[in-house]
Formats: C-alpha cells, sequence, structure tokens
C-alpha cells in the first residue's frame, strides 16, 4: 500500500527519468572504454568480466551513488515543496511504513540501474573477449553483490533527505560524502565498509580477499541501523515541533 | 456530550509558553469556534490534537481515545486543515485527493464527491501547484472533507477566499453537522466571522482560555465584567485587551 501511493507521489517528478539516464550514461561507459582501449584490454590475462569491472566500477559506483543522492533529493522535494509531507503527517498512515516505501522504491530503482549496467557488462565481454563464456549465475551474483553493498548509501542518503527541508541542504550533504569517501583508501578493511565508500568495492576484489561475508553482514546491519534511526528520528522530531 | 476534551494542555517551547493549562469542552455535533489573535496558541492546540507535536504536559481526549496511545486511531476519526494548504505540487488535485482517499480506504467517488463540494469539479485535472491561492485554500478543505470524518479540524480556513469564497465556506462549514454529523473545530482570529457559523466559542490569549461558552454566555459574561456588549468584535478586544494589560501589570 505504501509502495503505491509513494510511488504515484513520484509523478511528474522526473525521478524515473532521471535513474534511467543515470542508469544508461553508467552503462554507456565501459563501452566507450573498451572501444577506445579494446587492444591494451583484451591482452590482459583473467576473466573478462572481472578485467571489465576493475576498469570501470569506480566511475559506475560514482554515479549509481550521484543518481541514488539525487533521487533522495527529489523524493522528498515533492514531500516538502508544497508541504505534502504534513497533510500525509496528519492521516492514519505510520511515517514508518512512508518512509519503508520510499527505500523500496530507490532500491528497486538502483537494482534496475546495477541490472542494466551488468548486462553492458556482460556484452562488452561477449563483443570484445573470445574467451567469454557466459555464466548466470555469477552475473546474478555480480548484481546481487553490487547493489547489496550500495544499500547503506541509499537509506543514509534518504535519512539526510528526509531530515531536510531544503533540497539543496541535502544535495550539498550528499555531495560532500562522496567525494570524502571516494578519496579515502579503498584497499583499507574498516573505511571501505562506510556508507558512500562500500559501493565502490567489487565482488571479484572481495573474494580475492575473503571479505565477501564481512561486505553483506555489515552493509546488511548498517541498512537496518540507519533505517531504525530514522524511525526514532520520526518519533523524536514530534517532541521538538 | 464532548467529542473533544483537553485537561490542563500545555505547550512549552523553551522559555516560551504558547499553551498553558488549557481545558476545553466541545460537544458533539456542534461547531466549536476557536477564537484568538494570531500567536494565541490556536494552532499549537490544534496541531497537538493530531499529533503534529507532543503536549509539555496535561492531556486530552479525542472520542474517548488518548493520545498518544491512539495517535492512528485518531486520525482515522479527524479530517484537518492546518494553517496553510499541504498537498503534492506535481499532482493534479484529483491525484492529490486521490492519494488521501487510498490511505483512508475510502471508495473512489469520494473524490469526486470532496472535490464538488469545495468547487473544484473543473479544475480537478489541473496541477495543485498551478491552482490560486483560493483554489488550493479549497483543495487543502477537501482534502479535510474527504470521506465525510466525524470530526474536523480547521484552522483558520478562509484565508486566501474571496468574499464569495468565504460566504461559501462559511455556509459549507455551518450546514456540516446537519448534512453530515459531524464536529467542527475551527479557528479564527475575527469574532465576526466566527459569530456567523459557531455554536460553542472559546477565546484563547497567550495560551490562556480567557472564555469558553455560547454567544449569548458570551454576552452575559462580557455584560457583568463590564466590557461593552454591543458589537461582539469590541466585545473580544476589550476582553484581549484587558488580558495583556493583567499580564503586563503581572510581569
Amino acid at each position: 500500500m505504501s509502495l503505491v501511493i509513494e510511488s504515484k507521489k513520484l509523478k511528474r517528478t522526473g525521478y524515473l527519468a532521471a535513474f534511467l539516464a543515470g542508469g544508461f550514461l553508467a552503462a554507456a561507459f565501459p563501452v566507450v572504454y573498451m572501444m577506445v582501449k579494446a587492444d591494451e584490454v583484451t591482452m590482459l590475462s583473467g576473466n573478462p568480466i572481472d578485467i571489465l569491472m576493475s576498469a570501470n566500477w569506480q566511475i559506475m559506483a560514482m554515479l549509481n551513488i550521484l543518481v541514488s543522492i539525487c533521487g533522495a533529493c527529489m523524493m522528498y522535494y515533492a514531500e516538502y515543496a508544497d508541504n505534502g509531507i504534513q497533510k500525509m503527517s496528519v492521516l492514519p498512515i505510520r511515517q514508518g511504513n512512508m518512509f519503508l516505501g520510499k527505500f523500496t522504491i530507490a532500491a528497486l530503482v538502483l537494482s534496475a540501474m546495477v541490472v542494466i549496467e551488468t548486462a553492458v557488462l556482460v556484452g562488452c565481454g561477449e563483443y570484445w573477449f573470445s574467451n567469454y563464456r557466459f555464466d548466470l549465475a555469477e552475473v546474478l551474483k555480480i548484481a546481487g553483490f553490487q547493489i547489496f553493498v550500495t544499500l547503506p548509501t541509499v537509506m543514509l542518503m534518504l535519512v539526510i533527505a528526509s531530515a531536510c527541508r531544503n533540497m539543496w541542504v541535502s544535495l550539498g550533504i550528499g555531495v560532500i560524502l562522496v567525494f570524502t569517501l571516494s578519496i579515502l583508501p579503498q584497499d583499507n578493511a574498516v573505511l571501505s565498509l562506510f556508507p558512500f565508500a562500500s559501493p565502490y568495492q567489487m565482488l571479484p576484489a572481495a573474494i580475492e580477499s575473503g571479505r565477501t561475508v564481512l561486505f553483506l553482514v555489515v552493509c546488511g546491519i548498517e541498512t537496518a541501523l540507519f533505517g531504525v534511526a530514522e524511525v526514532i528520528y520520526l518519533k523524536v522530531q514530534r517532541c521538538f515541533e | 456530550m464532548n467529542i473533544i476534551e483537553t485537561q490542563n494542555l500545555t505547550k512549552i517551547y523553551g522559555n516560551f509558553t504558547a499553551v498553558s493549562k488549557l481545558n476545553l469542552h466541545i460537544r458533539k455535533g456542534s461547531v466549536y469556534g476557536f477564537l484568538g489573535p494570531n500567536g494565541a496558541g490556536k494552532s499549537t492546540t490544534m496541531k497537538m490534537f493530531l499529533g503534529l507535536t507532543n503536549p509539555t504536559a496535561g492531556n486530552f481526549h479525542i472520542d474517548g481515545k488518548t493520545y498518544p496511545a491512539n495517535r492512528v486511531s485518531i486520525l482515522k476519526e479527524i479530517g484537518s486543515f492546518i494553517e496553510s494548504p499541504a498537498f503534492y505540487g506535481n499532482l493534479t488535485g484529483e491525484e492529490n485527493l486521490d492519494i488521501i482517499r487510498k490511505i483512508l480506504g475510502l471508495h473512489k467517488s469520494c473524490v469526486d464527491e470532496a472535490l464538488q463540494l469545495v468547487g473544484l469539479t473543473e479544475f480537478r485535472k489541473r496541477l495543485a501547484k498551478k491552482y490560486s491561492l483560493g483554489m488550493k485554500q479549497r483543495l487543502g478543505l477537501a482534502g479535510a472533507l474527504i470521506g465525510k470524518p466525524p470530526i474536523l479540524i480547521l484552522d483558520e480556513p478562509t484565508n486566501g477566499l474571496d468574499p464569495v469564497g468565504i460566504h461559501e465556506i462559511r455556509t459549507l462549514i455551518r450546514s456540516l453537522p446537519q448534512r453530515y454529523d459531524c464536529t467542527v473545530l475551527v479557528s479564527s482570529h475575527l469574532l465576526s466571522e466566527v459569530e456567523l457559523m459557531a455554536d460553542d466559542i472559546g477565546i484563547l490569549n497567550h495560551g490562556r482560555l480567557l472564555f469558553e461558552g455560547t454567544l449569548d454566555d458570551l454576552k452575559k459574561s462580557a455584560q457583568a465584567a463590564g466590557f461593552p456588549t454591543d458589537n461582539l468584535e469590541d466585545t473580544f478586544l476589550a476582553m484581549i485587551d484587558e488580558d495583556n494589560h493583567k499580564r503586563g501589570s503581572a510581569i
């Protein structure tokens, strides 16, 4: 029910268009990269998907994060612009469910983006690498992992956007976090678990370092914690209004 | 029988007391005019009824239910319009009401009824952000009236309307208890407006309830206190003025 209502609220906001554009832009990156550097890249030894990911995923992940930030800001801009959120808070609907509906939409749209991007990586593998053998299970694992490690970022960004009436403030905070965490060393075990840093982690590298389970567990905990923090924030907020 | 009752309801922000030990008694099926100058605490009281802000002290009952334990079930019974119209500008008037309808679990025809009631049927397909101020006000009212809730809380509902619109809304509010068997709590800072639609009135100043009762009771009380009674606006102003004077002396 919340999901239907939340998706109706996004009508004419440009939300889906932004995600589709972001998804296609991120997906175009490996294609362009291969068109320019195919000779060098195809000479490398190893799994073609691993090679393609290590060459392109940093930029693709950054685009995913930026689009998720814009998406969270758009969602709450629609709520705050004409005070629609106030109307919602005097209706018999739990604010926590409303937030969960928004998160589900953001997670689904992010998943669609990652699926498009993974499909393009597979396409690049098929087209440019003669030794590439399509393995659906491998592709699904990669897409699932990349979605999962991005969820804490999506959740945290929604929490930030819900707390800021002014969209430019939440957008500014999001952009600052993106650039601050992207300059941190990616091989540091602790720093790479932070939201805004974890989306840069790739499944092949995580398997190699034996941190796959660690990433999945910590990202799951982070996502749940930010969700609980939002519910507490919504309750506490009433005492100060 | 009172459908809304408050017991020493208080709201304090830092060192500012917005509402002080308020004891309201709103009869079922009546139109209750909540009167007071700007900043008297009318909106804060209404916000507490709707769970938008927590009381600092005291409590209230709405249709036998208490806050915060029964917050959601209280909200199921209330249609409200607080301060300014709240809507989604990216949606049409009809789509805005459809969201409210879905949350309240009402039939689709309720949207048409609400639009017709406030005279917005013609503009149902127009984006809410493109509505004029009066139309936005009407959309806010439609959002409160949809589904004919048993209790209506309306905060200055005629703000921004032209004289014809004010008359229409006033007549509509006056007719609601008979038409839909509901209770209306309506705030205003104009006694002239409240006296045309309310059965009972409560006068609030600096968060304190100065008077509660019928208009006749107000006249009698004003006469006894030596306030002018020829014009109710003068009575109201004299009452507020005396309270401000007392407060000034106290400080």
